[in-house]
């Protein structure tokens, strides 16, 4: 199994949770035996990294430095995700099983993947627009619950940490429930079903090739 | 390599979406690669009651959702609709049984999609620049020009070679971006001389829609905005009427139309200077067919498509020498050339087409000989073929083939 995870934070990179979070997972993934490469944000500023054994890392940097907001800088970072997983993809002899992709932020660049190269994707919610930003419909945020919309409507199966999340996602997004999984958040029990929902999705699409 | 060559051509504008001088040049490539047997897919933006497929003159015409939610700003808008461009050009380029042998992009409002593509399917990306956000504000001066500017320059890095319409551009390009002159290609931009050949205008009928009989009819046709130099003309009207008899018709909309409007209206000659707005083709071709002079005052001009234009209309041009204009123009051969920025100039190279006539005769007869010799369609995409094999011949070599 060989698995691309996207997340924008990865330590020493910590925003939110998140990057704690994908970094113990993708550690655990990494003992299950599977091959995980994390495509994450090159931040400069956070300085010198010590890679987790068992995991690749491939830190990319924005092209373009002078950004009028966090849009452009996300969609513009979007294209270097999209290189980095390419490569990872063609230097595997295209033996890239799925795209596991943490919140919208490289959304874009998941799906562009899943229609050029047939690689499906899972989307891994960690928080939403609507919740962040609370009846904010300035077009601003209407954009990234756009972005959001795209994530739910072509991900191959959406991850959640609760059922109160999955409840979120199907009255917001209306996402079918049947494509959604929800992760323990029992640290004993997450790497198992994360691999669950891996399996399913790389399995369903060996059928589809 | 395969027998026959396949592009994707990415642009944010292709007809009926004629934004500005991109669509047309889209539109009369494409269809002459197709001759040089070349298979072309378009892939641009959606337009209202526009197909979201077609094929035009053997050309494969794709229109993709241009992300039609209210964006916070011009820029961030390109930024989004390459984001569905990108994924629906990812899509089709999988779905067609045909092999994509390379992307070429047009300017960097598909910047994003073009180099995210290239990297998706590891096949080469040519790019041509018809503008650069430098030379459109004159500088840069705000984190949305600097931002554009970077995404230009990473476009014109990440492309394999780069396009350009005129030798000044080329130098300009080199200049902005700081690249290596054996990436720059010049190729000229075309203009269809065929548009204004089946025109049968009741000449005196059509021209008194707009003019009385005695009136001379000058042509403005371009964007309201600072870098086209329309407030320059503006400013020589009074200078004009004040030795010949004329009326001033403004095709074409942009920011400056109010304010334009203001100018015209405390000189008190809304009588003499019509603004038309956009004005749908088959006027357009019978208007510059019958412009006793059509100006072109630009202060920054990459190409001149507007210039070519007026010369297969067979319209007397007067152009400001500036950019490719210049080289376009040879001065009182094909045209008139005149100071950039200076409404006593222009002032004076148009009275004197509008007063001499037979100066005016030759200017219109050998810029229609020059439009024929050198910026005929055919023999511009036959060099861009010739282009797109000299990348693949170079890409065939490379760890990517």
């Amino acid at each position: 199994m060989r698995a691309i995870i996207f997340s924008w934070e990865y330590p020493p990179r910590v925003v939110g949770q998140l990057s704690g979070y994908v970094s113990a997972l993708s550690t655990q993934l990494a003992n299950k035996k599977v091959d995980v490469n994390v495509v994450t944000y090159d931040d400069s500023a956070t300085g010198q990294t010590q890679e987790p054994s068992g995991v690749k890392t491939f830190r990319v940097a924005n092209p373009v430095r002078n950004h009028i907001g966090v849009l452009t800088w996300v969609l513009t970072l979007n294209q270097e995700v999209e290189r980095a997983a390419a490569n990872i993809y063609y230097e595997t002899n295209k033996q890239v099983d799925l795209i596991d992709v943490f919140d919208w932020h490289f959304i874009p660049a998941a799906v562009t993947i899943k229609n050029g190269l047939g690689i499906p994707f899972i989307y891994s919610v960690e928080s939403l627009e609507d919740h962040r930003s609370p009846n904010a419909n300035a077009s601003y945020n209407m954009a990234i619950k756009s972005i959001e919309w795209l994530g739910f409507y072509e991900a191959a199966r959406i991850a959640v940490k609760s059922e109160w999340m999955k409840e979120e996602v199907t009255r917001i997004y209306k996402a079918p429930k049947e494509k959604i999984a929800v992760i323990s958040s029992d640290p004993s029990l997450t790497v198992k079903d994360v691999l669950k929902s891996y399996s399913k999705v790389a399995e369903a699409n060996k059928h589809e090739r | 390599m395969k027998d026959k060559l396949s592009v994707m051509m990415l642009s944010w504008e292709y007809p009926p979406r004629v934004i500005g001088g991109i669509s047309p040049h889209i539109y009369f490539l494409s269809k002459n690669l197709v001759k040089q047997d070349v298979n072309v897919y378009v892939i641009t933006c959606d337009f209202p009651g526009a197909p979201a497929h077609e094929v035009i003159d053997g050309v494969e015409v794709y229109r993709v959702d241009s992300y039609q939610n209210p964006s916070p700003d011009f820029a961030t808008w390109v930024y989004l609709m390459n984001m569905n461009m990108q994924k629906e050009t990812a899509a089709l380029a999988r779905k067609i049984a045909d092999k994509i042998d390379v992307f070429h992009a047009h300017d960097w409002l598909v910047a994003n999609a073009g180099i995210g593509l290239k990297h998706v399917f590891r096949k080469p990306l040519l790019v041509t620049m018809h503008s650069t956000e430098m030379g459109r504000r004159d500088g840069l001066h705000n984190t949305t020009e600097r931002m554009i500017h970077e995404t230009e320059a990473w476009l014109t890095y990440e492309a394999w070679k780069v396009i350009c319409c005129s030798d000044y551009m080329i130098s300009h390009v080199k200049y902005a971006f700081g690249l290596p002159t054996d990436k720059l290609v010049m190729v000229p931009n075309g203009v269809n001389t065929h548009s204004y050949e089946n025109i049968n205008v009741d000449y005196e009928s059509f021209r008194s829609k707009f003019a009385l009989p005695e009136e001379k009819i000058v042509l403005f046709v371009g964007r309201l905005v600072y870098e086209k130099g329309i407030h320059v003309l503006i400013n020589a009207v009074p200078k004009i009427l004040s030795k010949v008899n004329a009326k001033f018709i403004i095709v074409g909309s942009g920011y400056m139309k109010e304010q334009l409007l203001n100018i015209v209206r405390s000189m008190g000659l809304e009588h003499k200077v019509l603004f038309e707005g956009f004005m749908e083709e088959a006027t357009l071709l019978q208007l510059q067919k019958s412009a006793d002079v059509s100006v072109v005052p630009s202060l920054f001009e990459p190409f001149g498509i507007v210039a070519l234009e007026a010369m297969a209309a067979q319209s007397p041009v007067v152009a400001s020498d500036t950019g490719g204009l210049s080289e376009i123009i040879e001065h009182d051969v094909t045209g008139v050339k005149v100071y950039p920025n200076n409404p006593d100039s222009l002032a004076w190279g148009i009275t004197k087409v509008l007063l001499d006539e037979s100066y005016a005769k030759n200017l219109r007869e050998n810029a229609y000989k020059r439009v024929l010799e050198k910026y005929d369609w055919e023999k511009i995409a036959l060099q861009t073929k010739h282009i797109y094999e000299g990348v693949l011949g170079e890409y065939s070599k490379s760890f990517w083939a």
